[in-house]
């Protein structure tokens, strides 16, 4: 039962909840305007289909929404939390750190958490700091959560209908700046495969990506090819848990990595993948394994200021003419 | 472990609740004793003085109703009906406890008599009963979701959001404080404005009631009342009035250092099995058989759970996630 269609990324991921929902009616969803589908159209619709009982609205208590997820998880119902933006994330951090992610393992198994939450991250375009924060590294660093992290429409559609057959808490983070990207995507009801995925084949050289990242860095490798330099993508789809044997087999074949995530340096995601990478192809690099990360600064208002603070297209070009001219140290 | 409200008044019952509170007592100090003779490990909260509060509120509950609990929480299980002995292997760390070991005192499950667990970071236990009131109502199971938190969390705002979440789509939760007078060593009079807890819940829409939480009788009588209420979608609150007759944990001493002696004293009077004992006119000699065998039975859970093995230490990374 296949329907190719060229939809949206926010089209893929309704489609994958109304399937889900249509399949399994423990699913509920809850959320701020998600009867409306406010902001960005994901649960667009999905009330008048499964009603109100199914497609709550909730009151602005991001806490007590989280814990109400869970407790319910705990109770025979698979709740889809729905946070806007990661920002708000925060306000529930209580409950997704030290309950969601811990139940199972201090009932000592006893107790299941299969909650979703959709999780809105990235900037989506001077929106100003407190929208536009990227915490893929501060969710990874928590043992029981999975985090995904799909970059296209396809991938939006088969990641949550992975996410909505778990029996643990997922970290469903949609990029809002794929919202409106479109792709084609097949609708079907298997199983999805775990795991990272070479996009692009290239001998050159490897990003290491996830989320917006990997449509960048398909077009930065189209780009590049016109140089001569054959960039390989590896998309990730998940932060948690990270596919560490594709991410080495992928460094050891190009000798050369260049490791991509939204949020700041220090401390970011992308020095776990730079660890990776360099463990994993020790004996095999060519050039030092590279990060670009966002800079240490929240995300400004400014469009301008804001597009030299996280990883873009350019920044990543010119990390990748770097690595792939490295010629040692001197 | 729920009783007949025909029952309410019976010597029958009056014994049974009498042995309830009998069995958390011996429990917490001979849980204690281990504690301070290093066989239990970290830390542990008893609840002595609390019983009646664990006892009573739990004698209204149906087995399936479902019951989550805070830090000082072995009278919860214990009065859910969690098995003294793999309690106790819990406490100690063993594989068969009743979290296999790694949860602890502050982190006990018993999915099987419906404890859904303590949870020690205050008040966070709350909006987790009202997700499990939802499940309840969307599945029409016909179960109520029970919460216990301190005064401690009186002034968690998670406690207001969940409180709201309750009565807008009437759930059927019932929030039960325990308030001893002491978060740790800051005073619930010093910590909480305005009219107090029960008033703050009326304006939440709740049904809420204070009950003298020394008085077995009162608690049972009182959660009964609310609870058929509550099990239609009326969240209520019951704020029980209570003392710990001990420190919070080893840390501090029961009086001398935020709470003098004459306190103590005073609460001792009202010790909830004594209280229960006079009230209900129960013969010396019934007590001291009670507390004989309740003795007797908490030896043989710790003597049993003593002999239990240790979890394998490749368990540390199991029930992290999986499928």
């Amino acid at each position: 039962m296949t329907t190719p269609a060229q939809i949206t990324y926010a089209e893929a991921i309704r489609r994958a909840l109304e399937a889900a929902m249509t399949q399994d009616d423990t699913i509920i969803l809850l959320g701020q305007d998600t009867a409306l589908g406010f902001p960005f159209g994901v649960t667009r619709g999905l009330v008048d289909r499964f009603g109100s009982e199914r497609v709550r609205d909730t009151p602005i208590s991001e806490a007590a929404t989280m814990g109400c997820g869970i407790g319910a998880s705990l109770y025979g119902l698979r709740p889809v939390v729905e946070v806007d933006f990661s920002g708000f994330l925060l306000l529930g951090f209580d409950q997704l750190v030290n309950n969601a992610a811990k139940l199972r393992y201090m009932s000592g198994g006893q107790l299941r958490v299969p909650l979703v939450v959709r999780v809105g991250q990235g900037p989506l375009g001077s929106f100003g700091a407190q929208h536009s924060q990227a915490l893929h590294g501060w969710l990874a660093n928590v043992p029981g959560l999975s985090v995904c992290t799909p970059g296209s429409p396809q991938e939006a559609y088969d990641l949550m209908r992975w996410s909505l057959r778990q029996s643990d808490a997922v970290i469903f983070s949609e990029d809002v700046r794929l919202y409106r990207t479109k792709g084609t995507v097949e609708v079907h009801d298997g199983e999805v495969e775990l795991g990272a995925r070479v996009v692009r084949r290239g001998s050159d050289v490897t990003v290491v990506v996830y989320g917006h990242g990997v449509g960048m860095a398909l077009d930065v490798a189209g780009e590049l090819s016109r140089e001569g330099i054959d960039v390989e993508v590896l998309d990730l789809r998940w932060v948690a848990p990270l596919d560490v044997a594709a991410i080495g087999a992928s460094t050891r074949r190009t000798g050369r990595a260049i490791c991509v995530s939204d949020d700041p340096l220090l401390g970011g995601f992308s020095a776990t993948l730079a660890t990776a990478a360099t463990e994993q192809a020790r004996g095999s690099l060519r050039a030092p394994v590279a990060r670009l990360s966002g800079r240490h600064a929240p995300a400004p208002y400014n469009a301008d200021l804001e597009r030299s603070v996280f990883p873009s297209h350019a920044s990543l070009a010119s990390a990748v003419r770097v690595i792939v001219g490295w010629e040692g140290d001197s | 472990m729920a009783i007949a409200v025909s029952d309410l008044g019976t010597r029958a019952l009056n014994l049974e609740l009498y042995r309830r509170m009998a069995l958390i007592r011996q429990f917490e100090e001979v849980a204690y004793r281990c504690y301070e003779a290093g066989e239990i490990k970290g830390t542990i909260h008893a609840s002595i003085g609390q019983e009646a509060v664990a006892v009573g509120i739990s004698a209204a509950l149906h087995e399936t109703d479902l019951v989550f609990s805070h830090h000082r929480g072995h009278g919860h299980a214990l009065a859910k009906g969690v098995d003294p002995t793999r309690l106790f292997a819990e406490l100690l760390g063993r594989a068969n406890g009743v979290s296999g070991g790694k949860g602890g005192s502050m982190h006990a499950t018993d999915t099987s008599v419906g404890f859904l667990g303590s949870l020690a970071v205050v008040g966070s236990s709350i909006p987790l009963a009202v997700g499990v009131g939802l499940a309840a109502k969307v599945r029409a199971t016909g179960a109520v979701a029970v919460v216990f938190f301190g005064d401690g969390a009186i002034n968690q705002g998670v406690l207001y959001e969940s409180m709201n979440l309750a009565v807008i789509w009437r759930l059927p939760v019932l929030f039960v404080c325990e308030n001893n007078g002491y978060a740790i060593s800051v005073r619930s009079s010093y910590a909480t404005g305005g009219a107090g807890l029960v008033q703050r819940a009326l304006a939440f829409g709740l049904d809420a009631r204070q009950v003298d939480g020394q008085s077995v009788t009162r608690v049972t009588e009182l959660a009964t009342e609310v609870m058929a209420r509550v099990r239609d979608g009326q969240a209520a609150l019951i704020e029980a009035v209570t003392y710990r007759l001990v420190g919070h944990s080893r840390g501090d001493p029961a009086h001398g250092l935020y709470r003098s002696k004459e306190e103590v004293l005073k609460w001792k009077e009202r010790d909830p099995l004594t209280v229960h004992a006079a009230a209900t006119d129960l013969e010396e000699s019934d007590c001291a058989t009670i507390e004989e065998e309740a003795r007797r039975e908490i030896n043989s859970a710790l003597q049993t759970s003593r002999g239990y093995p240790p979890p394998s230490i490749g368990d540390a990374m199991s029930d992290v996630w999986g499928p």
